[in-house]
Parts: structure tokens; C-alpha cells; sequence
């Protein structure tokens, strides 16, 4: 795999995120990242949205479809290099799993 | 009611008893099917325009998942779609993020996948069916759909 540019922008992801978390709050708790690889090879950046219970059960399209949008208009995906997968989960669902990445 | 149509339609009831009944199988098999609807709309839709009927198995077969995922999309201004291009961006980013998913779905058995997960994945493929549908006309969507068939711009 290439390097992506997003391995030298931290900095930029970040800030960009805790902007987008913060317009998205209450709903979203918070958002991670990890840059990794696509199981074909590619480049890509992993995000994974932590919503409010209430969000997930009843505005999930919604909350959803919104933080994409505004991820997508805060950073440019194709400039850094990587494809973006989003993943939600809702805060009950992370308390059973547990997941450090989500943390 | 076509191929596509069928598989967006049984991915609800499998979701529904994947969450209610917490069966993880179903629920992987939502998220995958969710995946081929979307996979199903856009390679029927190119070879409904193929003349010759008794080819359209065969062109059909020719699509190849990773060359449909990386296709080009160049909108004439990155830094202000237009609607078709907002709409067609959205067809893009979900096809790819539901393609992400089928595998996950199909191949990582570690992965614990939960309510979230799969109604995600079928609400996305719907709206993307509407999105895809609002558009599929558009020089922009052709050339994409073209893209995603193999051809370079």
C-alpha cells in the first residue's frame, strides 16, 4: 500500500471531526478514526460514529446521512487518499461490545 | 418487479428477524443482500440498454465488484456540486460503503454485528435506490455507470 496523505494530516482529521461533533451533538457522543487498508489493499479511513440511544433508534437515517454529508464537505476524502467507511453504533450497544477502537 | 427490487424487499424481513429474534445470521444476510440490490439496480440498469436480449446475462456477468467501487467520478467543480453530482456522489460513497459491509458480512466471522449495523445498511440501500432512480438519466450518471462497467474517461 501507498502511504495516503491522511497519515500526514492528522492534525486537520481531527479538528475536522470534533467540528463535525460537535454541530452533530446531542446525538452523536463521538466520533474515531483509523487509517488502515480496505481488505483489497486500498487505503482507507475507518470512522466510526458513537450515537445516543435515541438517535440510533429513531433518527438513525437522519443523524446518519447528516454526519456523512458534513464529514464529506469537511474533508476531502479523494485529496487525502483514502476511502471513507462510516460505521454507527449507539452507546447501549457499545457498553455490551466494549470495543477499545470506539472508545 | 426486478432482481434489484426483489433483494431490497426480502432485506427488511431478514433485518427484522435478524434484530427481533437476535439471530446474527440473518442479520449479515440483510447486510448482504442489502449490498446485491444495489449491485442488481445498477447492472440492470445497464444492460436494459443492451439491444440484444439474449446477451444481457451475459454483459451482466462482466461486472466486476472492485472496478464498479474505484469507478471515476469527476464533477466539473469539486468545491460545488451540482444536484445530479451530490446525488451521484451519494450512489458512489454507498455503493462502496455497502460493498465494505457484504464483506464483512460474508467473510469476518469475528465480526459482532449488531441492530445498528444492519439497519444501516438497509436504509441506506434504500435511499439509495431513490437517489439512483432521481438521476439514472443524467449524462453524468451514464458516464458513471459506464465507469463502473470497466470504461476509462
Amino acid at each position: 500500500m501507498y502511504a495516503p496523505l491522511a497519515l500526514s494530516k492528522r492534525a486537520e482529521i481531527d479538528a475536522a471531526l470534533q467540528r463535525v461533533e460537535q454541530r452533530l451533538r446531542p446525538d452523536v457522543v463521538r466520533i474515531r478514526y483509523e487509517i488502515g487498508e480496505y481488505w483489497t489493499g486500498e487505503p482507507a479511513i475507518f470512522i466510526r460514529v458513537l450515537l445516543t440511544d435515541d438517535a440510533a433508534k429513531h433518527r438513525l437515517r437522519e443523524v446518519a446521512n447528516r454526519a456523512v454529508w458534513d464529514l464529506a464537505r469537511e474533508l476531502d476524502f479523494d485529496a487525502l487518499g483514502v476511502f471513507p467507511y462510516h460505521e454507527f453504533r449507539s452507546e447501549s450497544e457499545q457498553a455490551t461490545l466494549q470495543e477499545p477502537a470506539w472508545v | 418487479m426486478g432482481l434489484a427490487d426483489e433483494l431490497l424487499d426480502d432485506a427488511e424481513p431478514l433485518a427484522q428477524k435478524g434484530i427481533s429474534e437476535k439471530r446474527p445470521s440473518c442479520m449479515r444476510r440483510a447486510v448482504s443482500t442489502a449490498y446485491y440490490s444495489i449491485f442488481h439496480l445498477l447492472v440492470e440498469d445497464f444492460v436494459s440498454n443492451w439491444p440484444f436480449l439474449d446477451q444481457r446475462a451475459r454483459l451482466a456477468r462482466m461486472f466486476d465488484h472492485s472496478k464498479m467501487r474505484n469507478a471515476a467520478f469527476t464533477p466539473v467543480d469539486k468545491n460545488n456540486l451540482t444536484p445530479t453530482e451530490k446525488a451521484l456522489d451519494g450512489v458512489r460513497r454507498a455503493f462502496g460503503e455497502l460493498q465494505k459491509d457484504r464483506h464483512k458480512a460474508d467473510y469476518e466471522v469475528s465480526w459482532i454485528i449488531v441492530e445498528t449495523d444492519v439497519k444501516r445498511a438497509v436504509t441506506l440501500a434504500r435511499d439509495t435506490f431513490v437517489q439512483w432512480r432521481s438521476i439514472r438519466t443524467e449524462d453524468v450518471a451514464r458516464n458513471y455507470l459506464l465507469s463502473m462497467f470497466g470504461a476509462n474517461r
